[in-house]
């Protein structure tokens, strides 16, 4: 049974109220996410990814299409007691604090009041709130907020969570937390869904994603293999390197690019063709020492920009901004 | 929408008509005789009270004295008081001075004795010389206050110098200085009432003041009438040597065909000699004191 | 169940953060004041004015409350998307919006029984300030029992009210839905009036309309007894169970509309 499955599912909205205008927001998107893998949900601003989140939570309606979640119809309420969603910008009642609000939400869920406190108090550790959990949440700044935002997804340990954005408002510190936690779920055997547009985070996370580009699916798959071919160069950095020896280097034209790092030390970018032990050998004769060879992949972003290069833009109107 | 939401709405709807209608059988809340209440009587405070809304309050003040006046009319309750229908135009008349229809409603139905009013000729002449402060050049305010010393209060000196008064004022019809004179050589007679009636009847505004003027136009008719009656009682008596005891008497003697109505269509009767009114004629009671002029 | 209880728990709390239930303080510092402003200024009909004033007072602030939180019960949460963690938990929407309806009712709860104690206080106070001679006039004593019955009345008609508040809650915005609850509540009082237009009125359309209006509009006027238990005349129980009844099948028709609406509703 996939965790999340979604079949042909369309959002269409009318904008305009003196003369209405059909909006795609999302078209016949059909994917399905595994059990047990972090599914990265990418696209720029306006794609369609907050839509889709909405639908899988059933807060909108779609116009055609369905979706699942561990096989029963999106809206289910018996699913709703497996699964857990993070939104984006997360608002909550700010007159309450953070133990508060994580109490109020846990006993949705039917805990008995001690079990509510337990889960609550492990929570808040887990997400790094201290004592400001006594605070109210009014008064938190938006990185706090984000960290109780993920914590009230996670209350009930779900089996999949939703996240929309999860690393927004985080300094690095906070992101690495919560790339650590991510982790920590799928090593737990949760299912991770979240959308983003920070590629590097779902490169370090995801095992698939999809990229959404104006409201349709322009790419889906494991991200190795996405990322597998676009191996492009390779990257020698040396040290040591004399003036002279490097003219050379560069007039033999098997150097694409030389970048200075400073006091000797050069990264050469040497085409596919090159076979760089016979490049680094040569250097090394000549007095260099080398400090690395690394294969120079297409980085998620540039395969990000290309498929929203390609993907075409006619969904009736140009992405509103959000 | 499913089918057992629609139900569940239909039979709430029903639920809400069917509980109002019983609501509305039962007479809506229970009766409060006294739910009448002024908490500001005061004009001064009311005049602060009402801020920029003198005028819309002031008519909700007069629907309330129509209201008052006309429900405790038809209430079924023996002894009526009409004890806030002074207050009420007070009120009104107070915040928006140059509301005539107050002052005319007033000037009768002030007067009017029981059960068809309070019987407060003080308080309607009250309320037309507040009036008349307030408006000095308002003949038709002179007039009604001759007016109310003329039919109920039967005072023809106060009456004839208060039309010679309303006489003097710009706009007065022609006929005002003469109907004083007359008054004050005459007293109450039938012809000035008529003509003050009349003047009601063809230039008041309100559908109620017409039909007021009409209804004392007949009454004054009626008197007519019922002078004849008397009349021909007394020759029956003078010829006949005996009271007749009822209208066969006169007609076997000739004075009478068919039996006497009044103007409204009630039959006249005869008790005792004396011809009198149906008591459930709608003229009654015929006003007194006002004989035909000689 | 537990779940309506447990969202009507939190709306509760929010009231009181929000400084609701201060106005039980300006309620209890008004009637105070006027009831020591009347003795020093009069004797004798007092004690029928605080009884008004009291019954009007505590009709007035209920209202004012049903209406300024119903209007934003649901739409606060759609705004500010609040509901968008708490619907993705196992919570189905007519629970949502019967909670929030419980929770305000609990309010007005505890605010009416809190004036009404304050109420009877002062009263009881005032009846000390009174001599025997006086208190024997009085068509009512000065703690009457009965005027519970009036009280009763008005806090179904805040129920009322806040069922009507909570109905436009889910669709409109709080400015126009102050304003359509406010002229809701003003036409249902005069409700009374509808049933007599058609004397008054000569089309035969415009009257069976006004007629029709008459049994479909929200009947307000049929709450207000205040003038009735003040004077000590008698009030049925049958009027109070059939008004209540009333109350109650006029709530559940706004709430099943409301929550019709509210689960058909794309959150943008």
């Amino acid at each position: 049974m996939d965790a999340i499955l979604t079949e042909e599912l369309t959002k269409h909205y009318t904008i305009g109220f003196w003369r209405p205008r059909p909006y795609v927001a999302l078209e016949a998107l059909s994917l399905h996410v595994r059990q047990g893998e972090v599914f990265g949900f990418l696209g720029p601003n306006g794609a369609g990814k907050t839509t889709t989140l909405k639908l899988l939570m059933q807060l909108t309606f779609p116009t055609s299409g369905r979706a699942e979640i561990l096989g029963r119809p999106v809206g289910d309420v018996s699913v709703k007691r497996r699964i857990g969603y993070l939104p984006e910008n997360p608002y909550f009642y700010d007159y309450l604090t953070a133990e508060e609000l994580l109490q109020y939400l846990a006993g949705l869920f039917g805990y008995s009041a001690a079990e509510c406190r337990r889960r609550v108090t492990s929570l808040l550790d887990d997400v790094g709130i201290g004592a400001e959990r006594r605070l109210q949440l009014r008064k938190f700044s938006k990185g706090m907020l984000q960290r109780v935002g993920i914590a009230q997804a996670i209350i009930n340990d779900p089996e999949v969570v939703f996240f929309d954005e999860p690393m927004s408002g985080l300094d690095p510190l906070g992101r690495r937390e919560i790339r650590e936690l991510i982790l920590r779920l799928r090593d737990r055997g949760c299912t991770v869904f979240f959308s983003s547009h920070v590629l590097s985070d779902a490169e370090a996370l995801c095992s698939r994603v999809a990229i959404l580009v104006g409201g349709r699916l322009a790419a889906e798959g494991e991200l190795s293999e996405m990322l597998a071919f676009q191996a492009r160069a390779w990257e020698v950095v040396v040290a040591g390197l004399e003036d002279t020896v490097l003219e050379s280097v560069v007039a033999s034209g098997e150097v694409v690019r030389v970048t200075p790092l400073g006091a000797r030390r050069y990264a050469l970018e040497l085409p596919l063709s090159v076979a760089p032990d016979r490049v680094v050998a040569d250097l090394a004769a000549r007095g260099a020492q080398l400090v690395s060879i690394n294969p120079v992949r297409e980085t998620l972003e540039d395969f990000f920009m290309r498929q929203i290069g390609a993907a075409p833009r006619d969904r009736g109107l140009e992405p509103l901004a959000r | 929408m499913s089918a057992r939401v629609v139900a569940l709405l239909v039979v709430l709807m029903g639920g809400v008509v069917g509980l109002q209608a019983l609501h509305e059988r039962g007479g809506g809340p229970p009766a409060s005789t006294t739910a009448s209440m002024l908490y500001v009587r005061s004009p001064e405070v009311v005049k602060r009270l009402a801020l920029s809304y003198k005028s819309l309050l002031a008519d909700v003040y007069w629907i309330r004295a129509v209201q008052h006046y006309g429900t405790t009319k038809l209430s079924t309750d023996p002894d009526k008081e009409y004890d806030l229908l002074y207050p009420l135009l007070d009120l009104t008349t107070s915040l928006d001075p140059r509301f005539n229809v107050a002052y005319s409603f007033g000037s009768i139905f002030l007067a009017e004795p029981p059960p068809g009013g309070p019987g407060r000729a003080d308080l309607a002449i009250a309320l037309l010389e507040k009036g008349l402060r307030a408006q000095p050049q308002r003949w038709e305010l002179a007039q009604s206050i001759g007016f109310v010393h003329y039919w109920w209060r039967q005072d023809y000196d106060q009456a004839a110098a208060w039309f010679a008064r309303a006489a003097a004022f710009p706009g007065a019809p022609d006929w005002m200085g003469p109907l004083a004179a007359t008054t004050l050589a005459q007293g109450g007679n039938r012809e000035s009432s008529r003509q003050l009636w009349q003047q009601v009847a063809r230039d008041a505004e309100d559908e109620w003041y017409r039909n007021e003027a009409g209804r004392r136009l007949l009454q004054l008719d009626a008197m007519d009438q019922r002078d004849v009656l008397q009349e021909a009682v007394s020759a029956f008596q003078q010829r006949v040597g005996r009271l007749p005891s009822g209208w066969d008497d006169l007609r076997g003697a000739g004075y009478l065909q068919g039996t006497p109505v009044d103007p409204a269509g009630a039959p006249y009767r005869l008790d005792s000699g004396i011809v009198g009114l149906d008591s459930a004629s709608p003229l009654g009671p015929l006003p007194r004191g006002l004989a035909p002029l000689r | 169940m537990r779940l309506i209880g447990h969202v009507a728990v939190n709306v509760f709390k929010e009231s009181v953060r929000d400084k609701v239930l201060y106005n039980l303080v300006a309620f209890a510092v008004l009637l105070i004041a006027v009831s020591y402003l009347l003795g020093q200024l009069t004797a004798g009909q007092d004690i029928k004015i605080i009884k008004d004033l009291g019954l009007a007072a505590i009709a007035s602030f209920g209202r004012l409350i049903a209406v300024f939180i119903g209007i934003g019960l649901v739409w606060k949460e759609v705004e500010r998307r609040s509901i968008y963690s708490l619907l993705s938990k196992p919570i189905r929407r007519h629970e949502f919006v019967l909670g929030k309806y419980a929770g305000l009712a609990l309010t007005l709860f505890v605010n009416v029984v809190v004036m009404t104690a304050a109420f009877y206080a002062v009263l009881a106070y005032l009846n000390t300030q009174f001599p025997e001679a006086v208190r024997a006039s009085w068509p009512a004593p000065a703690t009457d029992p009965s005027m519970l019955r009036a009280i009763v009345l008005i806090f179904m008609e805040l129920l009322l009210v806040t069922a009507v508040a909570l109905f436009f809650s889910t669709f409109s915005s709080p400015f126009l839905s102050a304003a359509l609850t406010c002229g809701l509540w003003v036409i249902g009082h005069f409700n009374s009036d509808l049933q007599s237009f058609e004397t008054v009125v000569d089309s035969p359309a415009a009257a069976y309309l006004a007629r029709a209006l008459y049994y479909v509009l929200p009947n307000f006027a049929a709450f207000d007894i205040k003038t009735q238990v003040v004077y000590a005349l008698p009030v049925p129980g049958s009027y109070m169970v059939a008004t209540s009844a009333y109350a109650l099948a006029y709530i559940a028709l706004l709430l099943t509309t409301a929550t019709v609406i509210f689960s058909k509703r794309d959150f943008k």
